[in-house]
């Protein structure tokens, strides 16, 4: 009897170890510290299918490790929403990685605020000045930097099809009515006026509103706002509210808008079914791949038309200081060193310059390179020719900014007012803390 | 060494080693859920005891309650559309009503062997704006403008994703349907048709009764799987848009991994599991009283 | 004898046809579609291709890492299917055999376990599999594929195995046997039908799962085929070419597994889902 039942137990057993093992042989094999060799692991946001992004990043990484043959970088790779549900995991469970792809502003404040990543100053000292200003804006409570941004983002930029533009006898709009009169002549020739897919909800925000609001209230009162001196419910934010359901309600944007999912936009633009793409400087990096040499010729960067009685500055546009890396609060010395040797040679001169070649827009303050795609060349150009404000998700905490996106979607279909969508927004931010 | 010792041990034998991996991975985290349910945590320092704040803000939250209300359309769909479209399938090919049965079945499961993310963006491909429906429509009717407005209003955006769930999981219950079908005694249908018994007579007087069992069975998948749906709504629309297509389940998702509100997105999977046991056991009462009413 | 009216036989034809156009079409659009060039699918998304281009799935294997995947996915998906049928066929025996109070108890905590999402334990599980050390690897994933796995197999083996006659027991148990020859001689030969469906069914779903292997993996050598599959049906995928070809090497494979298994599928939820 009781060695049947051994038996039993023993054959299960027996199921799970060879599972055991095979796993113990996945798991162990970075330790890291025999022969000088120091080894790393890092977080990184990448689709590693793009065929542009995923190829550039492997080369920054080769040159990087050619360089420093005493450093090992093990890569684990995010994309999409899951990059910041396993980073949220992973740092809930005080496990993060070495070096760690963190945001400016609220995406990744669970890293931030909760301690768990070192501040760069320190290691930075001295080169704070070839950084753009955008770009050295003080990122904790006490002044720190927690991540080394790589790029600046310009959110808001109204690419423009030239061409089209002639052929249906327009020229870029100077104001915000010319813009709207052209609607009908755009449509009556099949086309689309301004591009946007909002399926996903963020674009119409981190693209238009943010800098609608800039135009409509003054960077003035957007610093008050933010502080609690000035309400989202005043009137001048709900005027540019007010304009997105117009631009709505008048068919500017591409129909549906609020069906299309982020990327058909850009696909109609491309096709030269629209005039204008409402989109962010980011876009240039496919649309190097993605134009014709032609069309490359005939597209240019344009900012959105003078509004009626504007307030904020004219052709300014939003932007931020873009994502970066960041090192794990737990790295000993000769790790940290390490790991600010990866930091400073990815945002610092030497990648900036690779990325730049690539289409980027390096934080790190660079000449312009002689050899760049026209694309690259109209970004740079446009970035440094116009004033800028701010992008709403970067200086907003994550659930109110989440229920504006909506909300926008909301007021678009007319289930809510650009003045339910004011006053939401103002409850909302009072009510996570300002 | 007792019988009733033997007995005991090889009882516990059997059971323990699948108990203990479920109760690990399974119960172990939904006890944590439930006590940090009745707390605000945003995922470091210490969660604050709040009582049951969390329960009354969900229920005073609007878009949990059409997010409710779509998950009981979807329960509706699967128990009142997939069950009975399944049965009624399940009986046609049995009774031999139309010829090729194999391949009908098969096209009708097929389905359910693809992953959830690829039906969606197949069927994205198909409704969206950018989609095949639009472009088709577009062209034939020359209005470049045309969207599916269904989509954009809020009591019926839910429409096609009910249709796609119809399609993805009709033939789960057919196939269940039918294998039970296949067990009964053919020689009281043919009895019955000896009779003079109409074909709608057997069904509703012979087969139906017969199978009262095992669609309460099935009705129980069908109301925990509505209940958690995630998945195909999530790749499709994402709840959007406006939240016109939210489910419970993304409800909870969207507020623990995108607000970063641990106790509260807790509470709110302590709320699926209540309702769907709540639901279970309505069915029961009810499929109990058929049944007796059929003996 | 003509027991069906002809507006029934033409009925019962459309419903089983329209099912089969609905699923045949979209299929073979995406096996057709993955043949085209991004550029030619933006432009005639509705036409077969001009010519038949296989570079997507050269591309997509390779930039994708589709082969390590799709080989840890089968990994996956045979060990914790294997696991999962066995516990849940020797669970459902005790649960429906041996008579125990604790088994009504047990049982329902099995049900209960029907009701709970993937997320809903995805923190709390990655804390703990950190902890014990067994995160990022193949163990720290077959584990939950197998808890996950259990609730609805139990549920099916419990309720078949409760329609097998005691007498056979009673009389095995004379005959000097004890219960794990019951187990392995009677029990499952009778339970073949419902097994070929557990294995079929647990097999799909492991197949398909994503979230939990990206959670808690987070090596390259490690992660199956949805991860893959993911990458490119996430929609900023730019290349819509690669898309499909994607998603057909991670659909075909479980279309082919179905058509040779369907049968068994059939005779095999038949015994389940009967009760008694």
């Amino acid at each position: 009897m009781k060695t049947k039942r051994l038996f039993v137990l023993f054959s299960i057993s027996l199921l799970l170890v060879p599972m055991l093992v095979f796993a113990a042989g996945a798991a162990e094999q970075s330790g890291g510290g025999q022969d000088g060799v120091i080894t790393l692991s890092v977080y990184h946001y990448l689709d590693q299918t793009d065929k542009t992004t995923a190829p550039n990043f492997q080369y920054l990484v080769d040159v990087f490790e050619k360089e420093n043959p005493g450093i090992k970088l093990n890569f684990e790779y995010g994309y999409g929403e899951s990059f910041h549900d396993k980073l949220q995991t992973m740092a809930m469970s005080g496990q993060l990685p070495d070096i760690i792809l963190l945001y400016p502003g609220e995406r990744t404040s669970q890293v931030t605020s909760a301690g768990l990543v070192k501040d760069l100053r320190p290691y930075l000292k001295g080169h704070e000045d070839e950084f753009a200003d955008m770009a050295m804006q003080p990122q904790g409570a006490n002044g720190e930097i927690w991540e080394l941004p790589e790029d600046i983002s310009v959110t808001s930029i109204m690419y423009t099809n030239n061409r089209l533009l002639k052929e249906l006898g327009l020229t870029v709009p100077k104001t915000y009515e010319e813009l709207l009169a052209q609607g009908p002549i755009i449509r009556a020739a099949g086309l689309i006026p301004l591009s946007i897919a909002n399926k996903d909800a963020w674009p119409m925000q981190s693209c238009l509103a943010g800098m609608l609001v800039e135009r409509t209230c003054g960077m003035e009162w957007f610093d008050k706002a933010l502080s609690g001196e000035a309400s989202f419910s005043d009137p001048e934010f709900v005027r540019a509210m007010e304009i997105i359901k117009e631009l709505y309600d008048k068919q500017m944007f591409s129909p549906g808008t609020n069906q299309l999912a982020y990327g058909q936009g850009l696909d109609d633009f491309v096709n030269e079914k629209a005039v204008y793409l409402i989109d962010g400087g980011w876009t240039v990096n496919n649309m190097v791949g993605e134009l014709s040499d032609a069309q490359k010729e005939y597209v240019s960067l344009e900012s959105f038309p003078d509004i009626p009685g504007q307030k904020g500055q004219s052709r300014s546009a939003s932007a931020t200081a873009g994502q970066g890396f960041g090192m794990n609060a737990k790295l000993d010395e000769r790790k940290a060193e390490a790991a600010w040797k990866w930091i400073w040679f990815y945002s610092g001169p030497e990648g900036s310059a690779i990325r730049q070649r690539f289409g980027r827009l390096p934080a790190y303050n660079l000449d312009e390179p002689e050899d760049a795609d026209p694309m690259i060349k109209k970004l740079i150009a446009y970035a440094g020719s116009v004033p800028m404000g701010y992008v709403m998700d970067s200086v907003i905490a994550a659930e109110p900014i989440g229920t504006f996106n909506i909300n926008l979607q909301n007021m678009m279909f007319g289930t809510m007012t650009p003045q339910d969508v004011a006053t939401d927004l103002e409850r909302m931010v009072e009510s996570v803390g300002r | 060494m007792t019988f009733s010792r033997q007995k005991h041990l090889s009882y516990w034998a059997f059971v323990l080693p699948g108990l203990l991996v479920f109760v690990a991975i399974i119960i172990f985290p939904v006890v944590f859920s439930l006590s940090l349910s009745f707390t605000t945590w945003k995922g470091y320092g210490s969660p604050t005891f709040i009582g049951m704040e969390n329960y009354a803000k969900i229920f005073a939250d609007s878009v949990f309650l059409h997010s409710l209300r779509n998950n009981l359309l979807i329960v509706a769909i699967s128990v009142f559309g997939q069950i009975p479209l399944g049965f009624l399938l399940a009986f046609l090919l049995y009774r031999k009503v139309v010829r090729h049965g194999a391949f009908y079945q098969t096209m009708i499961f097929l389905p359910i062997t693809i992953s959830p993310v690829v039906v969606a963006l197949l069927w994205n491909q198909i409704f969206s704006s950018s989609g095949i429906i639009v472009t088709i429509v577009r062209a034939a009717t020359k209005n470049p403008q045309y969207v599916m407005e269904i989509f954009e209003d809020k009591s019926l955006a839910i429409v096609p994703i009910l249709f796609v769930l119809l399609w993805m999981h009709t033939g789960t219950y057919m196939i269940i349907y039918y294998a039970n079908l296949q067990k009964m005694t053919p020689s009281v249908l043919e009895a019955a048709q000896l009779d003079g018994a109409s074909e709608g007579q057997m069904f509703a007087h012979i087969i139906l009764p017969s199978m009262v069992g095992t669609i309460a069975t099935t009705a129980i998948f069908a109301i925990s799987g509505s209940l958690k749906a995630f998945d195909l709504i999530y790749a499709m629309t994402g709840g959007g848009p406006a939240h016109f297509t939210e489910v419970i389940a993304i409800y909870m998702y969207v507020n623990t991994f995108k607000y970063y509100k641990y106790g509260f997105g807790s509470a709110v999977s302590i709320v699926i599991v209540v309702l769907a046991v709540g639901l279970i056991l309505l069915l029961q009462y009810i499929s109990g009283k058929i049944e007796r009413k059929f003996e | 004898m003509k027991r069906y009216s002809t507006v029934g036989k033409v009925l019962s034809y459309l419903l089983m046809i329209s099912f089969t156009v609905l699923t045949v079409v979209p299929l073979v659009w995406m096996i057709l579609s993955a043949f085209k060039p991004h550029a030619e699918i933006v432009r005639h998304p509705l036409m077969p291709p001009l010519s038949w281009y296989f570079d997507n799935f050269v591309l997509a294997w390779t930039q994708g890492h589709l082969g390590i995947y799709f080989l840890n996915s089968i990994f996956y998906s045979v060990v914790a299917t294997v696991v999962t049928v066995l516990l849940a066929l020797s669970g459902g025996y005790a649960l429906s055999k041996f008579f125990y109070r604790s088994g009504k108890f047990i049982y329902m905590l099995y049900t209960l376990g029907l009701l709970i999402t993937v997320h809903s334990v995805i923190v709390p599980l990655f804390i703990m599999e950190t902890r014990l050390g067994i995160s990022n690897t193949r163990l720290g994933v077959v584990l939950p594929y197998i808890a996950f796995g259990l609730p609805f197999q139990v549920f099916l083996s419990t309720t078949y195995i409760k329609g097998i006659p005691d007498s056979i027991q009673e009389s095995a148990i004379i005959d000097g046997a004890n219960y794990f020859q019951i187990f392995w001689r009677i029990i499952i030969p009778v339970a073949t039908p419902i097994i070929s469906t557990m294995f079929i069914y647990t097999f799909l779903g492991n197949w398909n799962e994503f979230i939990l292997v990206l959670t808690l993996t987070s090596e390259l050598s490690i992660r199956s085929l949805p991860v893959g599959i993911n990458s490119f049906a996430g929609g900023m995928s730019r290349d819509y070419g690669l898309q499909f070809a994607a998603l057909v090497i991670g659909t075909v494979p479980m279309i082919i597994f179905y058509l040779i298994f369907r049968d068994k599928i059939a005779q095999g939820f038949a015994a389940g889902a009967t009760k008694e």
